[in-house]
């Protein structure tokens, strides 16, 4: 008992050494790791490397613009936001430690991260265990409610039914048959075992849709490209894809796809975790027509769209950010939401303990991006967003073909499923 | 491009003729269609079943005026404002078709799906009745081809009556026939069948294979013998097209995996070091291949097309100068310690990978597709052969011969085989193995560049592409037989052909799992590989 104490306790000592000592030691990635009483800090878990990179990489850089855009104004209860930044690496279980890390060592006042559900639900038991306050800026699969996440983007019910439904309506193409094409993990099974549910419940006979799944980074799509067209020419209807793979699986299934000379008025895809980074390096003109889902989209009218532009390009060129500063996503501007929502509760609770913050969540608005005024009540931890569904355009981005007329309230828990 | 403005133009010159209000005979409203074209999904539907009026009847002179107005809204270069809109391509108004710009902040209107499709099939048959150049009136057919149910009645028919280029006019009367699937003659019903026969697919077999119920099936034994004689041969041409594709799937497959495999399979079977930089290798080559992109489209914009051509030496070299700096400064003393030189070259591939994604980012880079490796032709049934992997397939081809000449054929290659058969003996009879040693590293990575240079135009280029070949790569070297080209391509090639056929009956997961168990398998009984290099290996 004794001895496993002590081993216990210096390892832990040993590792808080490493950490503090080096921040260029390996696993240890905390960048700014000087314990500071004055400033009160935030931390971020995305990927600098690994296969989410490219997407992940540049919500770190988001979170810190808002950080100072808070800190311009004089900072939250009178201290100033400082953010750590964390590579776990693309490797789920490396978000939990860093999580751990970050909450236990730096003792941030809130987590910001995560991109696949799989990284979100690692960080899950340690956020519950060490009481810690978590922002998850993707729409997900739903069927989550810890009092310790923020789920600042949709659950399904307000992302993927819509835009499933605007298929299935007569505006969209009375889609009749379903592909579902997923990466192998929680999000796409459990988005496809509602969609499944939901089918059913409009009467659509099992006959009428098909699954596939494939690993996580797959590339090869020429075998399953033939399985969606044969697919398709069984006729009984108007054929859609929904696709659910993610990562480098998006542009390289999107490039066998039109090479096969499928085009959008043929087969839409619906791509529920397509974003305009996607299409980077991707010859569109092909590809135009097809479709994704998201609370944001770079295209969205209004002054609160326009300025967040503004300042994104400024703040890639004023602090040499490797991404693009005309490209905006999503994920990009719900960690910008977070950000925000986090200092508002804050101040409203005058305070930085997990508890009161969480307490001061009923009641919070904000004026997104994406020009809904987005809002959160005391039932739940979800936040309430407009739906976008955007058509890929020439350009690399995507034109809104519908938005919602506002902000639905977010239903935590499917009934599909 | 010049040629849809020149339609523009012609179209906007013919309308600014007939212009007065008093000329327009059949009464189209002009200014209705273009608010309807401005207006929401529905009334762009309407605007599209007005154009689609015109297409088939109407006079000539409104014809010419829609013609640029379907391609106009399928590009968004319609600017709709508050006096009507501007076709923004020409800068005419829409309406009158004069020259003005569009007031205010103007609304480029967007498609719904549904009625994308529609415009995409008005264009065509407006381009089919009156565009100017035969060339545009062919592709308009082309397109009009796909979708043969939705072409409307009796259009084919008045551009057939209409078309002054013999050829043209015969094609169009030849998808009139296939068209001609529903109309109530018998006989051109018929003829309509043996037409679709032609040109086997899953989608002609569910439309013939619907006429089963039909009435006509039951009544008329012609009917009913050309409906099953249809069915036979689609099916026919569908079972060759899906063996075909299989193949042509696997041999594709098969040509990645081989190309990420051969240098490694020099470098392991030559010195035994098991090079797990092999895969930034390819990235680099890959990297390589978009500089030379780059730098044509500066210096000779005119060759840019020719970029993946240009790039072959240019990647080769310098990802084999890599691998020959890497072995002179670093692995070149690891040699008595293969675990060291394991960790050396996985430290190489972390370094390599981050130095890419400091110096790039961490984005896809942007490639050319050149027409070379653009889309693809349909075969048969199903079958679409699809340039790009047909550009790996042939690369990996040329790769493999000339490998293969190089190690059979030239005293380099005496001397490489020779030092992996027997090191020892061959340092004994003068060989210098240590150079052996470095130039086979250096023609291994260079393979590995050349293979990054073929997986361009298939895969998405960043810093970590490198990571998804690496263990494939391995597979295939230690399956094949260590050291052997032979063993390679037919381990390449057998890896391929199973993943192929495994893959639409379990799923692509599976795949890989039943593969990986496969060669877990084999490799207990022959733990050698396909084709051991028969010598005193250590």
């Amino acid at each position: 008992m004794v001895n496993i104490t002590r081993r216990s306790l210096l390892q832990a000592s040993g590792l808080a050494a490493v950490g503090l000592a080096s921040p260029l030691s390996a696993p240890a990635f905390l960048r700014n790791a000087q314990a500071q009483s004055g400033p009160v800090k935030l931390g971020c878990l995305f990927s600098s490397s690994g296969t989410m990179a490219n997407l992940e990489g540049r919500l770190n850089y988001v979170v810190k613009m808002a950080a100072d855009e808070i800190n311009a104004k004089g900072g939250v209860n009178g201290r100033t936001i400082d953010v750590l930044v964390s590579d776990p690496a693309s490797d789920w279980p490396l978000y939990a430690q860093s999580a751990k890390q970050m909450l236990q060592q730096e003792k941030v006042s809130a987590l910001f991260g995560c991109w696949t559900s799989v990284s979100r639900k690692t960080v899950l038991p340690v956020v519950e265990q060490e009481n810690g306050l978590l922002y998850y800026p993707l729409h997900f699969e739903g069927d989550e409610n810890s009092k310790n996440v923020v789920y600042v983007n949709s659950p399904p019910a307000s992302s993927v039914l819509p835009a499933v439904d605007y298929l299935m309506g007569e505006e969209g193409v009375s889609a009749k048959r379903f592909f579902m094409l997923g990466s192998d993990y929680v999000w796409p099974r459990t988005i496809n075992k509602q969609l499944k549910g939901y089918f059913k419940s409009k009467g659509i006979k099992e006959s009428a849709w098909k699954e596939e799944y494939v690993p996580f980074g797959f590339t090869n799509f020429q075998t399953l490209v033939n399985q969606i067209r044969a697919f398709a020419d069984e006729g009984g209807g108007q054929p859609v894809v929904i696709l659910t793979v993610v990562g480098n699986s998006i542009p390289d299934f999107m490039r066998e796809f039109a090479n096969q000379g499928i085009l959008a008025t043929d087969i839409p895809v619906l791509g529920l975790d397509m974003v305009e980074a996607d299409l980077e390096g991707l010859d569109t003109a092909k590809l135009v027509g097809h479709l994704n889902c998201w609370a944001y989209l770079q295209n969205a009218k209004g002054p609160a769209n326009e300025a967040f532009l503004k300042n994104w390009a400024a703040y890639v060129k004023a602090k040499n950010v490797p991404f693009s500063g005309t490209v905006s996503i999503d994920p990009m501007v719900s960690a910008y939401d977070s950000v925000h929502l986090w200092a508002m509760a804050a101040a409203k609770a005058g305070s930085f303990d997990v508890p009161e913050v969480s307490k001061a969540f009923a009641g919070l608005t904000f004026d997104c991006p994406s020009g809904y005024k987005i809002s959160m009540t005391g039932e739940n931890n979800y936040v309430a967003r407009g739906v976008f569904i955007g058509s890929v355009n020439d350009k690399q981005g995507f034109d809104i073909l519908w938005q919602s007329k506002d902000t639905p309230k977010p239903v935590p828990f499917s009934p599909y499923g | 491009m010049n040629l849809t403005r020149l339609t523009v133009v012609v179209a906007g010159l013919l309308a600014a003729l007939l212009a007065a209000p008093t000329a327009r005979a059949q009464g189209l409203d002009r200014a209705g269609l273009i608010a309807n074209l401005c207006g929401n999904a529905g009334a762009m539907g309407e605007a599209a079943a007005v154009l689609t009026g015109l297409a088939m009847s109407g006079d000539a002179a409104d014809r010419a005026f829609a013609v640029p107005l379907a391609r106009a809204v399928i590009d968004r270069k319609l600017a709709c404002d508050d006096a009507g809109a501007v076709l923004t391509e020409s800068g005419l108004d829409a309406v009158t078709r004069a020259p003005r710009a569009a007031a205010g902040e103007p609304r480029t209107p967007v498609l719904s799906l549904k009625n994308r499709a529609t415009y995409e099939q008005v264009d065509a048959a407006l381009a089919l009745r009156a565009a100017p150049e035969a060339a545009q009136r062919a592709a308009a057919l082309k397109t009009l081809e796909r979708r043969p149910a939705l072409i409307p009645e009796g259009l084919l028919d008045a551009a057939a009556a209409s078309e002054p280029d013999a050829g043209l006019k015969a094609d169009i009367e030849t998808l009139a026939q296939t068209a001609a699937l529903t109309a109530a003659d018998p006989a051109a019903r018929i003829r309509a069948l043996a037409r679709i026969a032609d040109n086997p697919s899953r989608r002609a077999l569910t439309q013939v294979s619907a006429l089963t119920a039909d009435p006509a099936y039951a009544a008329s034994p012609e009917f009913r013998a050309a409906v099953d004689e249809a069915t036979a041969r689609i099916g026919r041409g569908i079972a060759v097209g899906d063996v075909l594709a299989t193949a042509y799937n696997g041999l594709s497959f098969a040509s990645i995996l081989f190309m990420a495999a051969i240098g490694l399979a020099i470098i392991f079977g030559l010195m035994g070091v098991i090079n797990l930089a092999q895969g930034e290798l390819i990235m680099i080559g890959a990297y390589v291949t978009w500089l030379v992109q780059q730098g044509l489209r500066v210096v000779a914009p005119s060759l840019l097309d020719w970029y993946l051509v240009l790039a072959i030496p240019i990647a080769f070299v310098v990802t084999a100068a890599i691998g020959i700096a890497l072995e002179a400064s670093l692995l070149r003393h690891l040699y008595k310690r293969p675990l060291m030189s394991l960790l050396a070259t996985w430290a190489v591939s972390l370094f390599l990978m981050n130095l890419v994604r400091v110096v790039f980012g961490t984005q896809n880079l942007q490639f050319e597709t050149p027409f070379y490796v653009t889309g693809g032709v349909p075969v048969i049934g199903d079958f679409i052969f699809t340039w790009n992997r047909m550009f790996a397939i042939a690369f990996a081809v040329v790769t493999l011969a000339l490998t293969w000449g190089l190690v059979r054929r030239t005293p380099f290659g005496l001397n490489i085989r020779a030092v992996t058969q027997n090191r020892d003996m061959a340092a004994c009879i003068g060989i210098p193995t240590r150079r052996v040693d470095m130039m086979a590293f250096g023609l291994g990575s260079g393979l590995a560049g050349l293979a990054g240079l073929a997986l361009s135009p298939i895969y998405s280029v960043n810093p970590q592409m490198g990571q998804n070949f690496i263990i494939d790569a391995f597979m295939v070297v230690v399956l094949g037989g260590v050291g052997t080209i032979a063993g390679t391509v037919v381990a390449a090639l057998g890896i391929g052909q199973i993943n192929v056929l495994i893959e639409p009956l379990w799923g692509a997961v599976a795949a890989k799992v039943i593969v990986l168990l496969m060669i877990i398998a084999f490799l207990q009984w022959r733990p050698e590989g396909l084709f051991a290099v028969k010598g005193r290996r250590k």
